[in-house]
């Protein structure tokens, strides 16, 4: 029942493709026929997504696999909402990628826009490039963040991911920008180098964790302790580690990690301790 | 000759609602009242940069055409478009931008306004963590603290500071022009002083360059209405304030968490915070807790600087916490006077106040993603409407050239520099001048625009020409659907 779906850009797109339907919950038990004449949104027209994209059904497959071969960066809310299966995509692509996402797998080789898998739930979204702002950050004006399953990106990110979190792992193995992890309630953000500053503002609750340079830490957090080791998800990260609670202003017990070795403008913190 | 009274001024947010114009042979001779950006505007209004006749641009040249020429481009151009983008808004009336959602609802394009540019950032701050506001007439006359963050009210909003704040004479408050005047005379004669005794005596230059201040000036305790004035450089408003805090660029964020922390009683582990020392900024949470009534107006030197919606987030968060002790307000400085109008507008009838897509043919929001300028920035747009204002002179360069290669129209009285690189020009009437309409002032207070003076012959007010437009436009797909069926 489950087969292998590529889907091929017929052009190089210009104006917004909303694309909710490129999901394997939808393709699943649809043939080649029906899925070309799925719903989708290119500006303010509607057409169907065979117009868009050439549909190519392959082998059958354990779960519905997705592939996207070419550059969708257009293309937004692929994947949005979907439990199982797995998508591809080699290329860049859109905004609201993974968007309330409850399981499966999405890997990109290529960069994403932005609100990447914006308030999901569980399954797993692999970036091989680079994320823009608001990775795994909720809808404007909402409080509810990413609430459980895993982000990695081996690329740098924007600004504020993670923000509003409250369960689940964040792993960036470039750059943050800056206000990662921004209100977040629960939940990790590993940050394997640099981060732009002001990380952890306003957090609650959660674990962050700076492996690189971070400018200044906010002046509502206080120092607690020297740490030798981290651990995030049953892995030990080698330190030492500064660790500072916060934030003041809310009330916060958020642990922010921050490598010693790679800060040595923090080190008149260790006075106080 | 006649005099018309209490004419509302359509230039800043302030809307002051007392200007006097004289008006002789249908020209406005003089105007009382007003600061010099309201003067400019009513006496020029007929000035040589009107457009008198609709343009259509034919092979690289404006030609004058008929309006029904020009609104039947214009339509032909919005029903063709495949994400176009409607944008300005702000310095029109309400009833104009009713019209304008109606259109771009029409056609599935995006509306925004001048918003993007300017108090976006505090709206989703706003929606994020509330506000706790009030009129201008309570601020007047019982606030014993003001703090203008950002904000440089004696140049942008000249008139908001007499009015509304320190130097208005409010029922409970009173003015403290008298303070500023004996302190502008003391300090004149102490650079004097000091100037004389630095050239004489030392032989040094006359001038040296100001210390920003570590400590809380004598003024900060005296009696009555206060001013404090947060920004990076000494502004004029800087200068008439009882404190100035100089904020180092860019860390707005963290002295405002830091006054929180303070505000909450805690304990901060440095010494210094945005290039003051904790200890001042102590004194600075002492006087915010002590006051009976306290207000914070922000510009957008907090909401446009590094952190953007962040920094108005903590300001939010500040009066929040204020609120725990003693009464406090706040509230942005609105720049276009019916800008607080238009997020109204746009709100009551979409759900949203600025950057709404209307592409799948209903109303979405995600400034970001929807927002003019990021659309642009991307590319994606293929038509454009601008109303009353001037993009091409304000958006980054890479965003203007954007917008300047698709077909676009505009709805101007002047020759500005969108217009000049417009496909379609529609002259219209000043808004508050020579056409009525409403708009809010930037405490949510709507006023009545008066039409003091008659428009040059044919040109019509932007309610008038969108409406012309959007019944055009309407033609068209009726036109399309009967010729598809």
């Amino acid at each position: 029942m489950f087969k292998m779906i590529n889907l091929y850009p017929l052009k190089k797109f210009r104006f917004p493709v909303i694309a909710e339907c490129v999901s394997p919950d939808v393709f699943q038990g649809k043939n080649q026929k029906e899925i070309e004449e799925l719903e989708i949104w290119e500006g303010n027209k509607q057409k169907r997504l065979g117009e868009l994209f050439k549909v190519e059904e392959t082998r059958k497959e354990q779960e519905t696999i997705i592939t996207v071969c070419g550059d969708v960066s257009k293309v937004r809310r692929i994947g949005a909402y979907m439990t199982s299966g797995e998508i591809t995509i080699n290329g860049d692509v859109g905004m609201h990628l993974g968007e309330e996402m409850e399981g499966g797998k999405i890997t990109v080789h290529g960069n994403v826009g932005g609100w990447t898998g914006s308030m999901m739930k569980g399954g797993t979204i692999e970036i091989h490039g680079n994320a823009s702002h608001y990775l795994g950050a909720p809808y404007r004006g909402s409080n509810r963040g990413m609430r459980g399953g895993k982000i990695i990106v081996y690329g740098n990110v924007g600004n504020e991911a993670g923000a509003y979190m409250r369960k689940g792992l964040i792993k960036i193995y470039g750059k943050a920008g800056q206000f990662a992890g921004s209100r977040m309630h629960n939940g990790t953000i590993h940050v394997q180098k640099d981060s732009e500053g002001r990380v952890g503002a306003c957090m609650t609750g959660g674990k962050i964790v700076v492996e690189g340079f971070l400018e200044s830490v906010l002046p509502t957090f206080t120092i607690e302790s020297i740490k030798k080791k981290v651990k995030i998800e049953e892995k030990i990260v080698e330190g030492p580690f500064y660790l500072f609670l916060g934030d003041l202003t809310e009330n916060g017990k958020g642990k922010l990690y921050v490598s010693k070795e790679k800060n040595p403008q923090l080190s008149s913190y260790e006075k106080l301790l | 000759m006649a005099v018309v009274k209490a004419v509302t001024c359509p230039v800043c947010g302030c809307l002051c609602d007392d200007i006097e114009l004289t008006i002789r042979n249908g020209k406005i001779v003089k105007v009382k009242n007003g600061c010099a950006m309201c003067e400019s505007k009513f006496l020029s209004h007929k000035n040589e940069h009107r457009i008198l006749k609709p343009l259509i641009r034919k092979n690289g040249e404006f030609v004058e055409v008929s309006l029904e020429e020009a609104t039947r481009k214009a339509a032909e151009i919005l029903t063709k478009a495949n994400y176009p983008i409607l944008y300005g808004w702000s310095s029109t009336s309400c009833e104009a931008t009713r019209v304008g959602l109606e259109l771009a609802e029409e056609i599935g394009g995006v509306i925004d306004n001048t918003a993007v540019v300017c108090h976006g950032p505090s709206i989703l701050s706003i929606q994020d963590v509330g506000i706790s506001s009030c009129t201008l007439g309570q601020i007047r006359h019982r606030a014993d603290l003001v703090v203008y963050w950002g904000s440089n009210p004696w140049s942008a909003h000249p008139r908001h500071i007499e009015r509304y704040t320190a130097f208005s004479e409010g029922r409970f408050q009173k003015s403290a022009w008298k303070g500023y005047l004996t302190k502008v005379k003391a300090s004149a004669a102490k650079k004097k002083i000091e100037s004389a005794l630095r050239r004489v005596l030392f032989r040094k230059k006359a001038f040296v360059s100001p210390k920003p201040r570590k400590g809380p000036p004598p003024t900060l305790f005296k009696e009555g209405r206060k001013l404090i004035v947060v920004d990076v450089r000494k502004t004029r408003s800087a200068e008439i304030s009882d404190c100035f805090l100089q904020v180092e660029p860019n860390k707005d964020y963290e002295l405002l968490q830091a006054l929180r922390a303070l505000i909450n009683e805690q304990e901060i582990d440095v010494d210094e915070v945005a290039g003051i020392p904790v200890e001042y900024l102590e004194e600075i949470a002492d006087l915010m807790i002590g006051c009976n009534f306290g207000v914070l107006f922000f510009g957008v030197g907090l909401s446009m600087s590094k952190g953007k919606l962040r920094n108005v987030d903590a300001a939010l968060s500040l009066v929040r916490d204020l609120n725990m002790r003693t009464k406090f307000v706040i509230m942005p400085m609105r720049g276009h006077f019916n800008v607080t109008g238009v997020d109204t507008v746009f709100t009551w009838q979409t759900g949203y106040p600025y950057a709404v897509d209307f592409s799948l043919g209903y109303p979405r929001y995600n400034p970001g993603e929807t927002s003019v300028v990021d659309i642009l920035l991307r590319g994606e747009s293929d038509a454009a409407l601008i109303v009353a204002s001037d993009p091409v002179a304000s958006f980054p360069k890479k965003v203007a050239e954007q917008l300047v290669k698709n077909p676009l129209i505009v709805i101007d009285p002047h020759m500005s520099a969108t217009t000049r690189m417009a496909d379609v020009v529609f002259p219209s009437a000043f808004v508050g001048i020579e056409a009525s309409g409403t708009a809010y002032r930037m405490d949510h207070v709507p006023l009545p625009l008066k039409k003091v003076v008659n428009p040059p012959n044919g040109v019509l007010p932007d309610e008038e020409i969108l409406k012309r437009i959007l019944v055009e436009v309407k033609k068209l797909k009726e036109k399309r659907l009967v010729e598809a069926a």
